[in-house]
This record gives C-alpha cells, sequence and structure tokens, in this order.
C-alpha cells in the first residue's frame, strides 16, 4: 500500500532515515479511526448516505428510513474526512415492516459542501414488484384531484388521509435531496414535518410535477425551516428537483438542483 | 296603508314563545325603495315580534328576518299583497337549533365523565381543563387540583396532585408539555392522570407509592403555547410572552431556569427558538415550577417530558462534568428504558443530556438536580422523526402505556431510595 521509491545517492544510514520520513509522510495522510456505532459521526453519516440513497433511487413506494447503525470507520484524508458507515434500514411504509442493510462511504469535504456518497443497500422489494409499486403510485397522484392550497400533510392532528399519502410519499424524493445537501458532518440534522401548498401538474410528456412547502425541523437549533420544493418525476426515468429554503434564524437562502436516476 | 289593514285584521293573538319551533327566517327581495319603505312598516309593528337579521335598508340588500310562528302567516300575507319577493331561508328554527346542538354534542366531547373521555385523540386547552375538574370531583379522596400561577396570557397553570394523605410527603413531580408542539405529551399526561386514578388500589406498586408519597402531575405545562399550535401554529415551540425590544415573541421555557443560563447551549437571540429569555425564571410558566418546588420543599424525584426521539435523559445539559450520582442515574435510566421496550419493543437510548441529544443551558432538571433533586429525569417520547411533533394520535396509547413503565421504574425506585 504504501510504495516505497528507492533514493539514489547517499550512503545507507541516509537511506534508511529518508526512507523513514518518507514513510512518516505518507502516514499522515491517511489514518484509520473507529468509531463507536453509537456516537454522533457514524449516524450523521448515515444519515446523509440513506437522504442521498432516497432521492437516487427516487422510488416513492420504497422509501427507506434509519433503524440501526451497525459499525463504521472514520477515514482521515488531506481533503476531509471520509467515513465508512453500515446500517440496517427498514421500510417507510410500515404495513411492509421490510427490512435492510446498507453500507455506504460518505465523503465530508467541509461544512458547506454537499457529502459525496457511495451506497448500496439490499432491495426491499425485487425490481418487479417495485415497479408495479411505484406505476401504481403514479397513477394515484395523475387521478387524483390537487388538495386545497391550506391543506397540511400531515393535518395538524398527525391524520393523513389515505388519499394523501401518495402526495406525502412522492414528496420525500424531493425532501430526501434538500436533507442530503444540508447534511455535513458539523452541520445539524433534519426531519420533515409537514408539507403544504401543494400543486400538482401532469407534463405533455406525462411527467408529474410537484410543487409544495415543507416545514424542515432542524434539529440542533430547534427552527423549522420553511422551504419551497419543485419536483418532477416519473417513475423509473431521471427525476429533477429544485428547492429554495428560507432559514428563520439566519435568513439564508439555499438552493439546489438534481438529477436523479430512478435506476438504482 | 290598505295592506297594514289588511295585516291588523289578521292579527293572531300574541303570547310569548319560549322555543323557536315554527320560526322561520324569510329572506325578502325589495324591488324598490317603496317595497323597502314597505318593509320598514313591518318593523314598527311590535305585536309581529319580527327580529330583522338584515334590516331593510337598500333594494340592492336583501331583507333578513326571523319570523315567529304567530306572526308567519300575517307576514306573508302582507307581502304577498305588495308583491314583494321573498322566500324562505329557515324552515323551522328549532328544528335547525335541535340538529345543530346534537352535531356540537357529539363532535365536542364535553364529557360527563373520564370514563367516556376519548384518550386516543388530541385535545384543546378548554378539554383537557374540563378533563381535570373532572377526574378530581370523581375522586375526591385521591385528586386534587392546585393553580400554582398564571401563563404570560393569563391561563391559569393547573397542576394535578394525587395524594392519600399525609403532610407534605416526599412527592413526585411529572410535567408534559412545557413544549408547546410535543403534542403526544399533553396527550399522554391526561392518560397518566385517569391511570393512577384506575390503579390506585389495585396496583400494588402504585398503591405502596401513594401510600407514602404525593404525585404532581402538571400536565399543561405551556397552555399559552398549547393554545397557540390550535390556533395559529401547530410547531409553536415557546411561550408566548411579549419580548421588549423585539417583534419575536416567546422564549424557550427550557433553557429559562437558572442553571448555567445564558451559557453555551441557548441563544441569546430572541427570535430563536432556543432563547433563553432577558434572564433567569423570566418565563411565569417556569418561575411558578421553581417556586412551588421550593416552597414545597420535599421532591425526591422530578421528571420533565418532552418528544420526539426516544431518548431518558439525566444531568448534565450545561456540562460534561458527570453528575455525582451518575452511575446510579444511568443503571436506572437503563432499567427504566428495559421496562419501557417490554411493551411493544419500543427502543430508547439513555444517558446525560450533553452526551446524548446535545448542549442545553438553562435546561430544567439541570435546575432540579442543582437544587438537591436527585431523580430528575427528562423523556423524550415518540417517535425517532418519521412523523416527529406530528405524531398520529393512534400512537398516543401505545405511547403512554409503554412511557408509563418508565415512570414507575422511577418512582418505585425513589419509594425504596428515601433521602
Amino acid at each position: 500500500m504504501l510504495a516505497r521509491r528507492r533514493p539514489a545517492g547517499p550512503g545507507p544510514t541516509a537511506l534508511l532515515l529518508v526512507a523513514l520520513l518518507a514513510a512518516e509522510a505518507r502516514a499522515s495522510w491517511l489514518i484509520r479511526r473507529p468509531l463507536s456505532p453509537s456516537g454522533p459521526e457514524l449516524r450523521q453519516a448515515a444519515r446523509a448516505a440513506l437522504h442521498f440513497f432516497n432521492y437516487r433511487a427516487a422510488s416513492p413506494s420504497t422509501v427507506r428510513v434509519l433503524k440501526e447503525v451497525l459499525n463504521g470507520t472514520a477515514l482521515i484524508r488531506e481533503e476531509g474526512e471520509n467515513i465508512k458507515v453500515a446500517f440496517s434500514i427498514e421500510s417507510y411504509r410500515t404495513e411492509n415492516s421490510q427490512l435492510g442493510t446498507c453500507s455506504a462511504l460518505v465523503g465530508f469535504k467541509d461544512h458547506k459542501s454537499r457529502p459525496t456518497v457511495n451506497i448500496s443497500c439490499t432491495p426491499l422489494l425485487d425490481q418487479k414488484e417495485r415497479k408495479k409499486e411505484d406505476y401504481k403510485l403514479y397513477k394515484q397522484i395523475k387521478q387524483l384531484e390537487t388538495p386545497p392550497f391550506e391543506t397540511t400533510i400531515p393535518g395538524k392532528l398527525g391524520d393523513m388521509d389515505p388519499s394523501l399519502q401518495p402526495l406525502w410519499e412522492l414528496a420525500m424524493i424531493g425532501n430526501s435531496f434538500l436533507m442530503w445537501e444540508k447534511t455535513t458532518s458539523t452541520s445539524s440534522y433534519y426531519y420533515v414535518q409537514q408539507i403544504t401548498n401543494i400543486k400538482k401538474w401532469i407534463r405533455p410528456d406525462d411527467f408529474i410535477i410537484l410543487h409544495y412547502r415543507l416545514l424542515l425541523h432542524e434539529f440542533r437549533t430547534q427552527e423549522i425551516i420553511s422551504c419551497h420544493l419543485h419536483l418532477v418525476w416519473h417513475p423509473e426515468k431521471p427525476s429533477k428537483t429544485q428547492y429554495h429554503c428560507q432559514d428563520s434564524g439566519t435568513q439564508e437562502n439555499g438552493s439546489g438542483n438534481s438529477e436523479g436516476s430512478g435506476f438504482l | 296603508m290598505k295592506g297594514l289593514l289588511i295585516l291588523s285584521a289578521v292579527l293572531l293573538a300574541v303570547f310569548a314563545k319560549e322555543d323557536f319551533s315554527g320560526h322561520q327566517v324569510l329572506r325578502i327581495s325589495a324591488a324598490d325603495k317603496a317595497q323597502v319603505e314597505e318593509v320598514k312598516k313591518l318593523e314598527d309593528l311590535d305585536h309581529l315580534q319580527l327580529d330583522f337579521w338584515q334590516g331593510p335598508a337598500s333594494p340592492s340588500n336583501p331583507i333578513d328576518v326571523r319570523v315567529p310562528f304567530h306572526s308567519v302567516q300575517s307576514v306573508k300575507s302582507f307581502l304577498e299583497f305588495n308583491k314583494i319577493n321573498y322566500k324562505i331561508m329557515i324552515d323551522d328554527v328549532q328544528l335547525l337549533l335541535n340538529n345543530e346542538q346534537q352535531q356540537m354534542l357529539a363532535d365536542q366531547s364535553k364529557v360527563r365523565s373520564t370514563d367516556i373521555f376519548r384518550y386516543d385523540t388530541y385535545h384543546t386547552l378548554t378539554e383537557i381543563y374540563d378533563f381535570m375538574d373532572l377526574l378530581v370531583a370523581e375522586n375526591p379522596n385521591l385528586v386534587s387540583k392546585i393553580q400554582i400561577g398564571k401563563s404570560f396570557e393569563g391561563r391559569p397553570l393547573n397542576v394535578l396532585k394525587f395524594s392519600t394523605g399525609g403532610n407534605n410527603r416526599p412527592a413526585i413531580w411529572i410535567d408534559t408539555g412545557i413544549h408547546s408542539r410535543e403534542w403526544v405529551t399533553q396527550a399522554s399526561g391526561v392518560w397518566f392522570a385517569k391511570k393512577i386514578t384506575e390503579d390506585y388500589g389495585h396496583d400494588e406498586t402504585l398503591t405502596a407509592i401513594l401510600n407514602s408519597m404525593d404525585i404532581f402531575l402538571e400536565i399543561v405545562t405551556n397552555p399559552d403555547g398549547f393554545a397557540y399550535t390550535h390556533s395559529t401554529n401547530r410547531l409553536w415551540r415557546k411561550t408566548r410572552s411579549i419580548i421588549p425590544g423585539s417583534t419575536c415573541v416567546g422564549v424557550d421555557p427550557n433553557r429559562n431556569w437558572d442553571a448555567a443560563f445564558g451559557a453555551a447551549g441557548a441563544s441569546s437571540n430572541p427570535c430563536s427558538e432556543t432563547y433563553h429569555g432577558k434572564f433567569p425564571n423570566s418565563e411565569v410558566e417556569v418561575k411558578s415550577i421553581v417556586d412551588f418546588v421550593k416552597s414545597h420543599g420535599n421532591i425526591k424525584a422530578f421528571i420533565s417530558i418532552h418528544s420526539y426521539s426516544q431518548l431518558l435523559l439525566y444531568p448534565y445539559g450545561y456540562t460534561t462534568t458527570r453528575a455525582a450520582n451518575q452511575q446510579e442515574l444511568d443503571e436506572l435510566a437503563k432499567a427504566a428504558v428495559t421496562n419501557l421496550a417490554s411493551l411493544y419493543g419500543t427502543k430508547y437510548k439513555y444517558g446525560s443530556i450533553i452526551t446524548t441529544i446535545y448542549q442545553a443551558s438553562g435546561s430544567t432538571i439541570d435546575w432540579t438536580y442543582d437544587s438537591g433533586i436527585r431523580y430528575s429525569y427528562t423523556f423524550e417520547l415518540r417517535d425517532t422523526g418519521r412523523y416527529g411533533f406530528l405524531l398520529p394520535a393512534k400512537e398516543i396509547i401505545p405511547t403512554a402505556q409503554e412511557t408509563w413503565l418508565a415512570l414507575m421504574t422511577i418512582m418505585d425506585y425513589a419509594l425504596k431510595h428515601p433521602y
């Protein structure tokens, strides 16, 4: 792993010294640091990884929720920290209560940039089943009448009309993109509370366009962040998300663009 | 003039009506000023006992009038004679009122017994306060209500006292709803209150506890915030106190206690959700509890309940220094969450606030602990983020049931470890 170049020239001692120094220098580039599964770093990496997965998979019927962090290590490089993490997940749809595992390599660069993620997860449903479920949801949304502007999902009593559930699940794709971008190694972590002001269109090419307002709970500061999202989706075709957030305390605006693959 | 004569001719005997049976509401459309004037003449006839909901004004505005049963024929004849258009808006006012009344009774659970109170739904402040009064009325030998103060907006701060006698017995304090948006906590508090009355005399452990100790339960610790979550903003967390010099409202009641007040772990920005306030106990909701605890002087366990995250936490939040009896607190927490999980498998993590959730200064149980209450705990109830604050109502009872097992573990321990 550590390549050793043999410098030409001076005697054996000098050679040894230089070799030792070179080895020392290489070692400081890459330090492995085991991390506690119950600790915050692994948990944060798992969250970032799962948000990324959910957005890229763009499959509303198989959105996954973090269950337990299993193990992981930090690989400290010059450019930042890479975290290798394995975690268990369960399906968002509780009726199915399927379980799975994921393993990911998450690259945190600095507190501003979104983390890079390489992830693979066990499938929740087989390909055919998942396609069927996503198309079912797609049809439901196409046929659904857009709810009134003031409708919130869930309602203030935590109630969710079963007919509105597909909208909630589809919004998870856009929400995941936003949360992935915001979850850095030093940042807070986020949970979706409510969506409202929903507008829905069908494009001529049969893509669904969902435009809505999201109330996001930022856990460390306990703030509620209001964002507007614009999601363009079709089962098994690349999806696209745009968002614009008003951070309540800081008055900061954030926005992002994505290309989801739908092919995970 | 002729019309009026006809009207007088068909006058029925006037008698006082107790209800509105047979009363009709007519909507009159006067075509021109002359017709408006005719209708005005009706207004002057007291014996008709007409009740104008929208009085005669101009031809473009409809005239709505409630007509008692005894005047219906007369009025209609008058209108028809004068070729004034009208239609019947309400056929029978009493019938309408009866229907409305029935609906209200059905919807608004103005219950008459805590046995038919709905524990599986979320309630308004009024409903919870009514529930408290009912519970006291049904269990006068066990439950009483104490008002420990008034909120910023003047609402009573009510605490239920569960006691089987004695004089200033060692006590356990439980509060829910200090952060108003954490609705599963107030709902659980209601369930705990009922549970105590059901189990005293039947459950060995609880009976032993209440035979030696008192339990104080403040269900709606932040009533102004709670009312605001119902009326305006479901995700409101803080109190609703006006902050001089700021357009933002409210202080985080869990950063306002006198324990490392203002240190890292709270915000000095009034617009922030973790704003600590101008000085410790600036919030009357907090001060009332502080005053109560100090004057009682014999509280042995203090449990403050929040949501969400599924955690059981002990001091400290403001420092990483371990609490003096950290090991004991840790072992008790472990036992409590084990019992909690035994019911539905719900997993809780436990530890000190700062190591388990985040740094927080001026928090409740740091103050209660530093004031000498050895067993000070904070719960974060269901869930872990799937629904967060907007937990579906169907999870209220399971949450309350499992949490109760943890509370019983702590209370039983406090009973068996007097100090």
